[in-house]
C-alpha cells in the first residue's frame, strides 16, 4: 500500500517537473500550433476535394453538401474537361519546368565554374549582380520580358521590339513555353548557381594534384574526379530548381494566360476565379504531390551521395584557381554582358516603362512622370493618380512593410524558440517530430499553401475566427512559410553557442528565461538579425503564396502590381513591382553589410 | 563547509551504463581528483553532482542537503546546489566583459551592489585580472581565460568547486604555473574540491586524494603516494605511472606457489600468493640494473636508451619479456650491450592474474 503511494508521488513529481519545464511547455504548444498550421490544412485541403461543396449544386444533381464524392477528382482526370483542366496544364508545367531548370543549371553551372574555380577578372562584383534576377521579385522579369516581346496581337500596346524593328515579334516568343522558361530560368539560374558554387568550392585541389601526379590528364580529371564530386549537387540542384518552377504563379500567368497558356499553377487561380473551388482544389493537391515527389527524390539521391562525400576539406585545404590564358578577358566581357542583361537591363526597362505616357512608343516627347507623381487625370489610366499621390499604393507600401516586418519578426523569433529546443533537445523525439513539421512549408509550392489556408481559415471554427479577408491571415501565413528558413538559421546560430555556456549560467543559478535572455539571445542576435532580414526580404516579394488570400483592403504591393498589369495598366505595375525590387535589394545590402560587420566580429569572439 | 556523499549512483544512457552503482565519500575540504580514461565516467560523474545531469539510481548528499535521491524523488537544480563549476572550455559568454561574466553570479544571487562591487574588485585583483576587466574573452590569451574562469568560480565563494579538465587548454608550460596557482586559491577558499582530468601528473600532484575510475565504475580510491605504490589491480597499475609499470605475466614453479617463472625469468616473492598464475607488477626503478652479474641476477640485452634529463629509461628484453628500467642520467648503456637485472623484491606487487585484484603478504 506504502509502495502505491510512493510510486504515485514519484510519478506526480515526475510528471510536475515535465510539466513545469518551460522548454517543455514551449515544445508541446508549438507542436500543437504548428500541427494545427501545416497539418490540418493540408488534410482539411484534401478532405475539401472529396466532398460536396455548397456551390457544385450548380455542377451535378447528385451533390449533397458535405457529404463524400470523388466528383472533382473524376472531373480532373476523367472528364471531357480533364484535358484544359489538368493534363494540358500538366504537360505545360512540366515541359516548362524542365526547360528552365535546364537552362538554368546550364547557365548556372558555367558561371559557378567562372568564379569559384578560374582567375577571371571582375568577380567581387560580378557575384552579386548574377544573384540580382532572384532577389528581385520573378514576376519583375515576366513584367519586362512583356515590355520588349509584347504583341499587340493580344492587345494593348506594342512593345519594344515592334517599336524598334517594325513587324510584330513571332507569337511564340511573345507567350507562352518559351518565354515562361526563359523567365522562369532567368530567376532561378542564381539559385543553382549558389547551389553548384557551394559545392565546388568544397573540392580540395589537392584531390585534383593528386591526380595529376599519377598522370591523369585535364579532361580525365574533370571527368574522374571533379564532376564526380559535385554531381550530387547539381542533381539536388535540378530537383530543387524544378520543384521551385512548378509552384510559380505570377510569371506564367502573365505570359501565357493572354494566350490561353495554362500551368497548374495558374490553372489553379483560374479555377477559383471561375468559382471551381474543389477543382482548383484538386489541382493544388495534384501540385504538392509533385513538389513531395521531386523533394524525396532529391533526398534519396542526394542524401546518401552528399554525405559519403563530407569528408572533404579539413587541413591543408586549398583550392587552386584554374588560369584562363588569353580567354580571361573574353570570358569576363560574355559573363558581364550576360550579367548586365539578366541582372540590371530588366530593372532598366522597368523603370523606363513607368515613365512613358503611352507605353510602347519610344521619343522623348513620350516621357512624363505622370505615373510616379501625377495627380487623377480621367484620360490617363481609368484616372489612377501617380505612385505617390494613389492612395491604393500608398495603402500597399504601408500593408506590405507592415506584413514583412512583423512577419519577420515573428518568424524569427519562433524559429530561434524552435531550433533552441531542436538543437537542445536533439534526443527527444518530440522535438524532432517539431523540427520536421517546421520543415514541411517548404514542400508546399506557395500558390498551393495559399488555397490551403482559403479552405481552413473560411469559415470560424471552434475558438478560431474566420480569418478570410484579414490581415492577420496573411502575417500567420507568411510566418509560417518563413519558418522553414528561419528554423534553419535559428539552429545554426543555437548551435554555435556551446552547450557549456548555458550550464555555466544555470550552475551560477539563473533560471532557463535569464539564460534564454542573458545568454542565448544576446549570442544568437546576429544570426537572429540576418535571418529578420531574409525573411523580410522573402516576405516583401511574395505573391503566389497571398494572391489567394487577398482582399482590397489587405493589398500589397506584389498583388497590387499583379492587378494593375491584369488590367493592362503596365505603368503603374512596373513602378510598384520596380519600388518592390529595389526595396528587395536595399534588403539584401544591409543583409550583405550584417554580414562583413556584426556577424564576422561576433563569430570570431564564438571561436 | 560541506563534505559529499555519494551513495550507489548509476547513470545510463540508453544502453550504454556511464555510472555503474558509484559510492564515494568526499571530505570536507578535500582536493579529491577523478581520474581515468575517456568514457570512463569521471565527467558525468561530476556532471551529476553539479545537477546537470539526472542520475537513474542513487542519492547525492551535499553537507547537510540531499541533492538527489531516487527512492525520494529529490532533484536539486544546479542553481540551488550552491556550488561553483570550472568548465573544460572556460564557457566564457563572449557577449560580456570579464567584468560582467564574474558579476553574472552575484547577479543572479542578487547580491547587493556595494557588497557585489567590493567582492569584484578582490576576487580581479586578487587574480591579477583588475587591469583587464574591461576586455572581452576574445581579446584575451588562453591563461588570462583560465583565470576569468576562476574568478568566476571564487565570487561567490560556493562551498564546493568543480572542475573538469580546467587545465587541459593550456601549453605545458602555463599548465604547471595554473597547477599551484589552483592549489593555493583552493585552499585559501578552503572548498571541497572534486577535479576530473585524464592527466596523472595533475592527479598526483593536486589532490589530497585520487579516485581511478574505468567503465563507469571506481577502481581505486587512494591517497597519490599510495596509489603509485600499491595499485588495487593491474588496471590501475597499467593507468598510473610515467613511464609504465612492468606488468609480468609468471606461473607457479613450485609446489607451495612461491616461485614463479615464464620461460624467460623465475623469481621468488618471498612470500606464498597462493594462486597459480600471477602477474607481477614492477615500477622501472624497481629494476637494479647493473653492467656486472651479481647473485640471481638475470642477463638481458639493451633494445632501447631514451635519455630524459635527470633520468634515463631503458628498455630491456630476455626472450620473449620486454620491460623497462629507470636510471640513473649518468649511467652509459648502448643498444645491444648485455646487462644484468635484478627487482627488488620489497617492492613489487603481485596480482591474481585471473581476477587482476592486488594479493597482498600476510
Amino acid at each position: 500500500m506504502s509502495n502505491f503511494t510512493t510510486q504515485k508521488k514519484w510519478f506526480d513529481g515526475a510528471i510536475r517537473g515535465l510539466l513545469l519545464n518551460p522548454v517543455n511547455i514551449a515544445l508541446a504548444l508549438l507542436l500543437v500550433v504548428l500541427a494545427y498550421l501545416v497539418l490540418w490544412p493540408f488534410f482539411q485541403l484534401v478532405l475539401e476535394t472529396l466532398t460536396w461543396g455548397e456551390g457544385d449544386r450548380r455542377l451535378s444533381r447528385d451533390a449533397v453538401p458535405g457529404e463524400f464524392t470523388w466528383f472533382h477528382w473524376l472531373q480532373a482526370t476523367a472528364s471531357p474537361i480533364a484535358g484544359k483542366m489538368l493534363y494540358g496544364p500538366l504537360i505545360n508545367t512540366l515541359i516548362t519546368g524542365i526547360i528552365a531548370t535546364i537552362i538554368a543549371l546550364s547557365a548556372g553551372g558555367i558561371l559557378a565554374w567562372c568564379v569559384v574555380r578560374s582567375d577571371m577578372p571582375g568577380k567581387g562584383w560580378l557575384q552579386p549582380i548574377l544573384t540580382l534576377p532572384y532577389i528581385i521579385p520573378s514576376f519583375a522579369i515576366a513584367l519586362a520580358w512583356e515590355t520588349v516581346f509584347r504583341s499587340p496581337k493580344v492587345g494593348g500596346q506594342p512593345g519594344l521590339y515592334e517599336s524598334f524593328l517594325g513587324v510584330a515579334p513571332p507569337e511564340w516568343i511573345s507567350y507562352g513555353t518559351v518565354p515562361i522558361s526563359i523567365t522562369l530560368a532567368i530567376h532561378y539560374f542564381p539559385f543553382a548557381y549558389l547551389l553548384v558554387a557551394g559545392a565546388l568550392a568544397t573540392i580540395d585541389s589537392q584531390m585534383e594534384e593528386s591526380a595529376l601526379i599519377s598522370g591523369a590528364g585535364k579532361l580525365t580529371i574533370l571527368r574522374r574526379i571533379t564532376f564526380p564530386v559535385v554531381a550530387p549537387a547539381f542533381v539536388a540542384a535540378f530537383i530543387l530548381t524544378f520543384g521551385k518552377t512548378i509552384g510559380q504563379f505570377a510569371l506564367p500567368f502573365l505570359l501565357g494566360a493572354p494566350v490561353q497558356f495554362h500551368t497548374v499553377a495558374t490553372m489553379v487561380y483560374a479555377n477559383l476565379a471561375l468559382g471551381l473551388d474543389s477543382l482548383a482544389f484538386v489541382l493544388a493537391v495534384i501540385l504538392i504531390v509533385i513538389s513531395l515527389v521531386s523533394i524525396w527524390l532529391s533526398n534519396r539521391f542526394v542524401g546518401k551521395k552528399s554525405s559519403r562525400f563530407e569528408t572533404i576539406g579539413g587541413k591543408g585545404f586549398r583550392s587552386r584557381e584554374v588560369a584562363l590564358g588569353q580567354w580571361r578577358w573574353p570570358v569576363f566581357l560574355t559573363v558581364a554582358l550576360f550579367a548586365f542583361i539578366v541582372g540590371i537591363l530588366p530593372l532598366i526597362l522597368l523603370a523606363v516603362q513607368s515613365v512613358m505616357l503611352i507605353d510602347g512608343f519610344f521619343g522623348l516627347e513620350n516621357l512624363t512622370w505622370h505615373f510616379w507623381t501625377g495627380g487623377s487625370n480621367p484620360d490617363i489610366a481609368f484616372g489612377e493618380p501617380g505612385v505617390f499621390h494613389n492612395n491604393n499604393i500608398i495603402g500597399a507600401t504601408w500593408n506590405t512593410l507592415k506584413l514583412a516586418s512583423i512577419s519577420a519578426v515573428i518568424a524569427s523569433v519562433i524559429g530561434l524558440i524552435i531550433a533552441y529546443i531542436v538543437v537542445r533537445k536533439a534526443d527527444n523525439p518530440l522535438a524532432q517530430a517539431l523540427d520536421q513539421i517546421a520543415f514541411i512549408p517548404f514542400l508546399f509550392p506557395t500558390i498551393a499553401f495559399g488555397a490551403m489556408y482559403l479552405t481552413l481559415f473560411a469559415e470560424p471554427v471552434g475558438p478560431i475566427p474566420a480569418l478570410y479577408g484579414t490581415f492577420s491571415l496573411l502575417v500567420l501565413i507568411s510566418v509560417v512559410s518563413r519558418l522553414p528558413y528561419s528554423v534553419k538559421t535559428g539552429v545554426t546560430a543555437v548551435t554555435q553557442i556551446g552547450k557549456e555556456l548555458e550550464e555555466a549560467a544555470e550552475v551560477a543559478g539563473a533560471s532557463w528565461s535569464q539564460r534564454f535572455r542573458r545568454i542565448v539571445m544576446p549570442l544568437a542576435s546576429a544570426g537572429l538579425t540576418s535571418g529578420m532580414m531574409v525573411s523580410f526580404v522573402g516576405v516583401m516579394r511574395e505573391l503566389s503564396l497571398i494572391i489567394l488570400l487577398i482582399t482590397p483592403s489587405t493589398r500589397v504591393l506584389m498583388t497590387a502590381g499583379f492587378g494593375y498589369a491584369e488590367e493592362g495598366l503596365t505603368q503603374l505595375s512596373n513602378a510598384l513591382v520596380l519600388i518592390v525590387a529595389i526595396l528587395t535589394i536595399l534588403g539584401e545590402l544591409i543583409l550583405w553589410w550584417i554580414g562583413k560587420g556584426r556577424m564576422a566580429r561576433l563569430r570570431e569572439k564564438l571561436d | 563547509m560541506a563534505n559529499i556523499i555519494i551513495r550507489n549512483l548509476t547513470k545510463k544512457y540508453g544502453s550504454a551504463i556511464a555510472l555503474n552503482n558509484v559510492s564515494l565519500e568526499i571530505d570536507s575540504g578535500e582536493f579529491l581528483v577523478l581520474l581515468g580514461p575517456s568514457g570512463c565516467g569521471k565527467t558525468t560523474l561530476l556532471r551529476c553532482l553539479a545537477g546537470l545531469e539526472t542520475p537513474d539510481e542513487g542519492e547525492i548528499i551535499i553537507g547537510d542537503t540531499v541533492m538527489f535521491s531516487s527512492s525520494d524523488k529529490i532533484m536539486t537544480p544546479p542553481g540551488k546546489r550552491d556550488l561553483g563549476m570550472v568548465f573544460q572550455s572556460y564557457a566564457l559568454w563572449p557577449h560580456m566583459t570579464v567584468r560582467d561574466n564574474v558579476k553574472f553570479g552575484l547577479d543572479v544571487l542578487k547580491t547587493p551592489a556595494n557588497i557585489s562591487k567590493e567582492t569584484l574588485d578582490n576576487v580581479l585583483l586578487n587574480l591579477g585580472m583588475d587591469q583587464l576587466a574591461d576586455r572581452y574573452p576574445s581579446e584575451l590569451s588562453g591563461g588570462q581565460q583560465q583565470r576569468v574562469a576562476l574568478a568566476r568560480l571564487l565570487a561567490t565563494k560556493p562551498p564546493v568547486f568543480l572542475m573538469d579538465e580546467p587545465l587541459s587548454n593550456l601549453d605545458a608550460r602555463l599548465r604547471m604555473d595554473m597547477r599551484v596557482e589552483l592549489k593555493r586559491f583552493q585552499s585559501d577558499a578552503g572548498a571541497t574540491t572534486v577535479y576530473v582530468t585524464h592527466d596523472q601528473t595533475e592527479a598526483m600532484t593536486m589532490s589530497t586524494r585520487v579516485v581511478v575510475m574505468k567503465d563507469g565504475q571506481i577502481q581505486q580510491v587512494a591517497a597519490p603516494s599510495d596509489l603509485y605504490h600499491q595499485p588495487s589491480n593491474t588496471f590501475v597499475a597499467d593507468f598510473i605511472g610515467m613511464p609504465r609499470i612492468n606488468l609480468i605475466t609468471l606461473r607457479a614453479a613450485n609446489s607451495d606457489k612461491s616461485i614463479y617463472k615464464n620461460d624467460d625469468m623465475s623469481i621468488d616473492i618471498g612470500w606464498v600468493p597462493g594462486v597459480d598464475e600471477i602477474v607481477l607488477g614492477a615500477h622501472p626503478e624497481d629494476l637494479v640494473v647493473s653492467k656486472q652479474i651479481t647473485s640471481s641476477s638475470e642477463e638481458y640485452s639493451v633494445t632501447a636508451v631514451l635519455p630524459n634529463g635527470p633520468e634515463t629509461i631503458i628498455q630491456l628484453t630476455r626472450g620473449k619479456t620486454a620491460v623497462i628500467a629507470r636510471v640513473a642520467h649518468d649511467s652509459t648503456y648502448s643498444v645491444g650491450e648485455s646487462v644484468y637485472v635484478n627487482y627488488t623484491t620489497s617492492a613489487l606487487n603481485v596480482y591474481d592474474a585471473k581476477s587482476g585484484l592486488i594479493i597482498k603478504p600476510n
